[in-house]
């Protein structure tokens, strides 16, 4: 019986490239070598097209071909047998080999040399070993679907999307051995993806922020697809660490609206998976190592198993989160205020906040910040619900889908992280409390706030 | 094309003897589907007009079979730690028995092939796995080149090299 493209997946990992024959119309064979077979399903293949070269001549007047392929471990051959379908210009499939194409280019040295003009998608007739001997199997690894079951046994008790994020960062870890993980929730009124937690890196990153199309990451959100590559590449179209000069920030003057992307500077294995619920994005969870070809079909497969299930349970805490709890919050003493009063300014445009000198938080979550601190002002309340945030007319929330619960977490994290005097508190399902240790001296838009704490 | 052709055509054979090679070779049926196999040594005739590629003729069945029918063949020889690579052609390919000293080519060839990829990470016994053979199964397949092509991947990859009067 023939094999299904399932049983080689580890020969198209481009370890070592493929050979393929061809056919012209005078019936000349042709040789070459594929820099890239990947994987589309049981039945398919898809061939990178770079060249207008002799091979594509052929297929182009004759669609069969032959394609040698070799296990990279345990040395088995493979034939497979298979005919020429079409060729996709854009799309995910595409996207997909093109980001793989530029690890490879750079692995091989040949980067510059290879760009990828289409994927050219095969029907597979057969796959057959060749009968060569092999080295036996490759010594067992990772079970990914044992993997797979104990991290969505995890994800399950979350009750919450803080501690659902905790849980698939710790199943991450723990289940897939995987160090370095990074969860993006999507921004999709402009078009931007912000780091919600992370795994693995000196500073967590929170509130860090990838453009649609930017890196590994901004091409999965872009074209909805797992997006991985196995080599470190050169090619910066696929590089996350566009450091935005925070790092030189020694001047205390100087006003930066930017955190620091977390992520390795040279990773040599990146994979990013995107987070939907139906038909939209809600965000892309990051996986990144310094060892090459650390991740594989496998855990793309798995990974996107674990994703699908994110984006349900994402979506159900959201409609929960706006439910607060009936049982009203405890209210222990909010503690006062006390010591030297603190500036916080906060710049309308783009709803930056700063702490003293230091820059906080933007967007939506700057906004949401601004409106709990003043209306503590006013009327010194600290206990808030999800609900009445989502009302809220003046916090501009991109719209009704939009993830409030993740703008909270992220507020949440960034307080902790560098809030000093401010932090909040979660007080029961969709509650939550603000806890302001010192005085403070709001200014709006560099403009001091009308009865406002006189500065010192 | 002129006879002056020739020599350059025998100079890409020449060219390839000091090189740690992959030899791949395809074939094609009578439907021109393509087949393809990789060979375990090869040799070039003393004038190097000629050569000879060995293949195991129990895995290399269809394209031995699509050479006895039509003679037809291309040949790739590729140095993995460089990319280095030439195509050569021809249409009149002839199944032979092998001659004395195949076997010891065949032991070079391996061994060097090994420690070329052994510059890429394989283990020694990863080459010898792709060139399994025994003994009794090899066959030479040997024909004329009329073309050489570059085969370095890129966009030379296809460009003539050489090509002998037909």
């Amino acid at each position: 019986m023939s094999l299904g493209v399932d049983s080689i997946r580890e020969c198209l990992e481009g370890t070592i490239p493929a050979m393929v024959a061809t056919c012209s119309a005078d019936g000349t064979p042709n040789v070459a070598y594929l820099s890239q077979v990947e994987y589309v399903d049981s039945g398919h293949v898809a061939l990178s097209f770079q060249f207008f070269n002799k091979t594509r001549q052929n297929i182009l007047v004759n669609p069969w071909v032959e394609i040698l392929v070799i296990h990279p471990v345990t040395a088995a051959m493979y034939r497979v047998r298979a005919r020429y379908l079409r060729t996709e210009e854009e799309g995910p499939l595409y996207e997909r080999m093109k980001a793989k194409l530029a690890g490879i280019a750079s692995h091989t040295g040949m980067a510059g040399v290879f760009r990828l003009l289409g994927s050219d998608i095969y029907a597979v007739q057969s796959i057959e070993p060749t009968g060569t001997r092999s080295l036996g199997e490759p010594s067992p690894g990772l079970n990914r679907l044992a993997a797979l079951r104990r991290a969505l046994a995890k994800l399950a008790a979350a009750n919450d999307l803080e501690l659902l994020l905790e849980r698939l960062l710790d199943a991450l870890a723990l289940d897939f051995g995987i160090e370095h993980a990074i969860v993006l929730m999507v921004d999709a009124s402009r078009e931007r993806l912000y780091t919600v937690a992370s795994r693995g890196y000196g500073a967590s990153g929170v509130g860090s922020e990838i453009g649609f199309g930017q890196g590994v990451i901004g091409v999965a959100a872009n074209a909805r697809t797992p997006v991985r590559i196995c080599h470190l590449t050169l090619d910066r179209t696929y590089s996350q660490a566009i450091r935005e000069g925070v790092e030189s920030s020694g001047n205390a003057a100087a006003i930066e609206r930017e955190i620091a992307w977390p992520g390795l500077a040279e990773p040599h294995s990146q994979l990013a998976v995107p987070v939907c619920s139906g038909e939209d994005l809600l965000g892309v969870v990051f996986v990144e190592s310094g060892q090459a070809l650390r991740f594989t079909y496998d855990d793309e497969d798995a990974l996107l198993g674990l994703a699908t299930h994110l984006g349900v349970a994402m979506r159900q805490l959201q409609t929960s989160a706006d439910t607060p709890d009936e049982v009203a919050a405890l209210h222990k003493g909010a503690s006062q205020p006390r010591g030297e009063p603190v500036r916080v300014r906060y710049f309308d445009a783009d709803g930056s906040v700063f702490v003293g000198d230091e820059y906080l938080i933007k967007g939506v979550a700057g906004a949401i910040l601004w409106k709990l601190l003043r209306e503590h002002r006013q009327s010194g309340r600290v206990d808030f619900t999800n609900r009445e945030l989502r009302l809220a007319g003046d916090i501009r929330l991109p719209d009704v889908s939009d993830n409030l619960e993740a703008r909270l977490v992220l507020l949440t994290r960034r307080l902790a992280e560098r809030g000093g005097c401010l932090s909040i508190e979660k007080t029961g399902r969709g509650r939550f409390r603000l806890i302001v240790e010192r005085p403070l001296l709001l200014e709006a838009a560099g403009q001091r706030t009308p009865g406002a704490t006189p500065p010192r | 094309m002129s006879g002056n052709d020739f020599p350059v055509l025998e100079e890409a054979v020449r060219a390839l003897m000091g090189r740690r090679v992959s030899i791949i070779v395809a074939s094609r049926d009578a439907d021109h589907r393509p087949h393809l196999m990789r060979a375990i040594g090869w040799r070039p005739s003393a004038d190097h007009r000629r050569v000879s590629v060995l293949m195991t003729a129990r895995t290399s069945s269809q394209v031995l079979d699509d050479v006895r029918s039509n003679r037809t063949i291309a040949v790739v020889f590729s140095e993995p730690t460089t990319h280095h690579s030439v195509q050569l052609k021809g249409s009149d390919a002839v199944i032979e028995p092998t001659v004395a000293g195949d076997g010891q080519l065949i032991d070079t060839y391996a061994r060097r092939l090994a420690e070329e990829l052994g510059q890429l990470g394989y283990s020694p016994a990863f080459a010898h796995a792709l060139l399994d053979h025994s003994e009794s199964e090899v066959v030479a397949v040997t024909f004329t080149p009329t073309h050489a092509f570059e085969q370095t991947p890129g966009p030379r990859a296809g460009r003539p090299l050489a090509q002998r009067a037909g």
